[in-house]
C-alpha cells in the first residue's frame, strides 16, 4: 500500500467550551471511496470543513502526500488539490455547463488586458470530461438551469476534476435525488475513484454507502468510533455503530 | 434546440420591442404623417443619446445583482455637468472639459459603489441618498442658473450630424454599447457579472471578486452618467442643474423594458438600446400629437407592465 494522499493525525476542534471533534486519526487513499457516517452532530461535517479549509483545527495535523499543511481558507485547500462539492452545489443556473465548469478560472486570451474567452477550447475540455465521466450530457453549452439534480452533480464533479482535484469531498450528493439519478451519481463517484481520485463521501443513506464505498468510518459524539472495510462489515453493524448500540462503541464510551 | 431556447428571453424582448416600435410608427404615420422627416429622426436619436448612456449604466448595475440599482444617475448627470463647467470657469483649460465631465461622473459613481460594497448599505437606499445629495448640490452650487461658456468646438460636436445621425450618438453612445456588449458576451468579466448577478454565493465560492466588480460597475454607471452630462453640455451649450431630472426612473424603465431582470443575472445591452429608442420615439410622437404629459407617463407605465408580463408568461410556457 502506498502512502495515503491525506493523513489526519489527532485532529480536534473546539468551539469555545464545546468539543466538536477530538483525536481523529484518518488516512484517505487515492483511488478509494471513503464514506463518513454518523448521526447529526457526530462531527463528520466539522471534519470535512477542516479538510476543505473552511475551519482550522484546534489541534492535530494534516499531511498531504506526507508533507504537513495548514489551510487558512478553502483556496489553500484547493491549491493542495482538495475540492469540496457543497450540498447546494454552487452553480450558476443562468450560465452554461462549460461556463460553470470554468467559472472563476476561465481559459482566456488577453487582448489589451481584456480577458477574452476561449470558448472553443473550454467547450472541448468540458466535452472530454463529460464523456470520460459518461455523464450523458450532450451539449456543454446547455444552461445549468435546464439540468436535473444528478446532471448538476456531474457538472460539479467536472468542475472539481477541472481544478485537478486529487481529493473530492462530496457532502450528501444524493440527498435530494430520485432513484435513477442517485444511481447515476453513485456511478460517477465510482468513476472518480477509478480515475485515481480520493473521494470522501458523506451520506445518511446506508445502502448508497454500501454500494459505492470501499471503506467506512463512523463518527459518534466527535470521535471516530469505527473504521471498516466494506467486505468486513454489513449494514446492521454500521447502523449499530452509528446509534451506539454496538458493543465496541459501548466499551469505548464506558472508558471515558 | 437548447441553444434556441436560451436565446428565447433576449430574442423575445427584442422582437417585442421591434413590434411595438413599428406599431408606434404606423400609428404616428396614420395620425400625423408630417412628423416623418430627417429632422424628427435626428432629434429622436439626439434625445436618445443621453438616456441610452444612463440606461446602459443602470442596466450594468442591475445585472450585477445584490439588489443593485442606481437611483442617483440623474443627480450624477446634473452634478457632473455643473461641476465640470464651474471648473472651466475657475480656470480649467476648456480642452479638458470632456475629461472632467467623465472623471467627475466616475468619482460620484465610485462613491455609490463604496457605500454599497464597503459600507454594505442597501443600494436602493444608498443611491436614493446620493441622488438627493448630488441633485441638491447641483442646484445649490448654481442657484438653478444655467452655466454657459461651452467652447464652440464642443458645440460643433454636440450638434453635428453625419447622414442625419447625431455625432454624439455615433461617437459615444454606440461605441459604449458595442464595447459593453463585447465585454458581457465574450470576456471572462462578462461571465462573472452574470454569475454574481444570478447567484452571488456561488460566485464568491468560486473566487470571483464580487465586491470589487460591483464597485467598478457603480463607477462605470457614474462614468456613463458623466458622458451623458458631456453630451448635454455639448448639445445645449450650457450646463443645467435640472438636466438629469427623471433620468433615474426613465433609465430604470428602459432597462426593464430592454429585458434586464431586476433580480440580476439576466439580460443584454441590445434590448436596452432598443427600449431607449422605443421610449424616445413614443414620447416624441405623443408630443407631436399634443397628448397631455400625464397620459404620456401613463402610456409608458402600461408598456412596461405589458412587456414584463409577456416575459413572465413566456417563462411559464417554457
Amino acid at each position: 500500500m502506498t502512502a495515503p494522499f491525506l493523513a489526519a493525525r489527532g485532529i480536534a476542534k473546539r468551539f469555545g467550551a464545546l468539543t466538536a471533534l477530538s483525536g481523529v486519526d484518518l488516512d484517505i487513499n487515492a483511488g478509494e471511496v471513503l464514506a463518513l457516517l454518523g448521526d447529526n452532530g457526530a462531527g463528520k461535517s466539522t471534519f470535512i470543513k477542516i479538510l476543505a479549509g473552511a475551519h482550522a483545527q484546534s489541534s492535530g495535523e494534516l499531511l498531504v502526500e506526507g508533507a504537513p499543511v495548514s489551510f487558512a481558507s478553502p483556496k489553500d485547500a484547493a491549491s493542495s488539490g482538495i475540492a469540496t462539492i457543497f450540498q447546494e452545489l454552487a452553480l450558476s443556473e443562468n450560465l452554461s455547463i462549460a461556463e460553470n465548469v470554468f467559472l472563476g478560472r476561465e481559459l482566456k486570451r488577453s487582448v489589451l488586458g481584456i480577458p477574452f474567452l476561449k470558448r472553443g477550447e473550454m467547450r472541448k475540455r468540458v466535452d472530454a470530461l463529460l464523456t470520460e465521466l459518461d455523464a450523458h450530457i450532450s451539449d456543454p453549452e446547455a444552461p445549468v438551469g435546464s439540468l436535473s439534480g444528478g446532471q448538476r452533480q456531474a457538472v460539479a464533479i467536472c468542475r472539481a476534476l477541472n481544478l485537478n482535484a486529487k481529493l473530492v469531498i462530496m457532502d450528501e450528493p444524493t440527498a435530494a435525488l430520485a432513484v435513477a439519478e442517485t444511481r447515476k451519481v453513485l456511478s460517477l463517484t465510482r468513476r472518480l475513484a477509478e480515475r485515481g481520485c480520493a473521494v470522501v463521501l458523506i451520506s445518511h443513506n446506508i445502502s448508497d454507502v454500501f454500494e459505492v464505498a470501499d471503506r467506512m468510518v463512523v463518527f459518534r459524539r466527535g470521535r471516530k468510533v469505527a473504521e471498516r472495510l466494506r467486505a468486513d462489515t454489513n449494514p446492521e453493524e454500521i447502523v449499530s455503530l452509528i446509534t451506539g448500540a454496538h458493543p465496541d462503541v459501548r466499551a469505548l464510551e464506558r472508558t471515558n | 434546440m437548447i441553444r434556441l431556447r436560451t436565446l428565447q428571453g433576449p430574442a423575445l424582448t427584442l422582437s417585442l420591442l421591434a413590434l411595438l416600435w413599428v406599431i408606434v410608427l404606423v400609428m404616428l404615420l396614420a395620425l400625423k404623417p408630417s412628423v416623418f422627416s430627417l429632422g424628427t429622426m435626428t432629434s429622436i436619436i439626439q434625445f436618445s443619446t443621453i438616456l441610452a448612456l444612463v440606461s446602459l449604466g443602470q442596466a450594468l448595475v442591475i445585472m450585477a445583482g445584490g439588489a443593485g440599482i442606481d437611483l442617483s444617475v440623474g443627480g450624477i448627470v446634473s452634478l457632473s455637468a455643473i461641476v465640470a463647467m464651474l471648473f472651466v470657469k475657475l480656470g480649467l483649460p476648456p480642452v479638458l472639459l470632456p475629461a472632467a465631465c467623465i472623471l467627475i461622473g466616475t468619482f460620484l459613481g465610485a462613491l455609490n459603489g463604496i457605500l454599497v460594497t464597503k459600507l454594505t448599505l442597501l443600494p436602493l437606499i444608498a443611491t436614493l441618498g446620493t441622488f438627493f445629495i448630488y441633485s441638491g448640490l447641483a442646484l445649490a452650487l448654481t442657484g438653478g442658473a444655467a452655466q454657459s461658456g461651452v467652447p464652440t468646438w464642443l458645440l460643433g460636436w454636440g450638434r453635428g450630424t453625419l447622414a442625419g445621425i447625431p455625432l454624439t450618438f455615433l461617437t459615444i453612445a454606440l461605441p459604449a454599447f458595442a464595447i459593453t456588449g463585447i465585454v458581457l458576451v465574450w470576456t471572462a468579466w462578462g461571465r462573472w457579472i452574470y454569475a454574481m448577478g444570478f447567484n452571488e454565493r456561488s460566485a464568491r465560492l468560486v473566487g470571483i471578486p464580487v465586491d470589487r466588480a460591483r464597485l467598478i460597475l457603480y463607477a462605470a454607471s457614474g462614468a456613463l452618467g458623466g458622458a451623458a452630462a458631456l453630451v448635454s453640455v455639448a448639445w445645449l451649450g450650457s450646463a443645467r442643474a435640472n438636466i438629469g431630472q427623471n433620468l433615474e426612473l426613465e433609465s430604470l424603465t428602459a432597462a426593464m423594458l430592454g429585458g434586464i431582470a431586476i433580480t440580476g443575472g439576466r439580460g443584454g445591452v441590445g434590448g436596452v438600446l432598443a427600449a431607449v429608442i422605443l421610449l424616445v420615439t413614443l414620447r416624441t410622437g405623443l408630443l407631436q400629437l399634443n397628448v397631455n404629459t400625464v397620459w404620456q407617463v401613463g402610456i409608458v407605465g402600461t408598456l412596461l407592465i405589458f412587456v414584463l408580463l409577456a416575459d413572465r408568461l413566456s417563462q411559464h410556457w417554457r
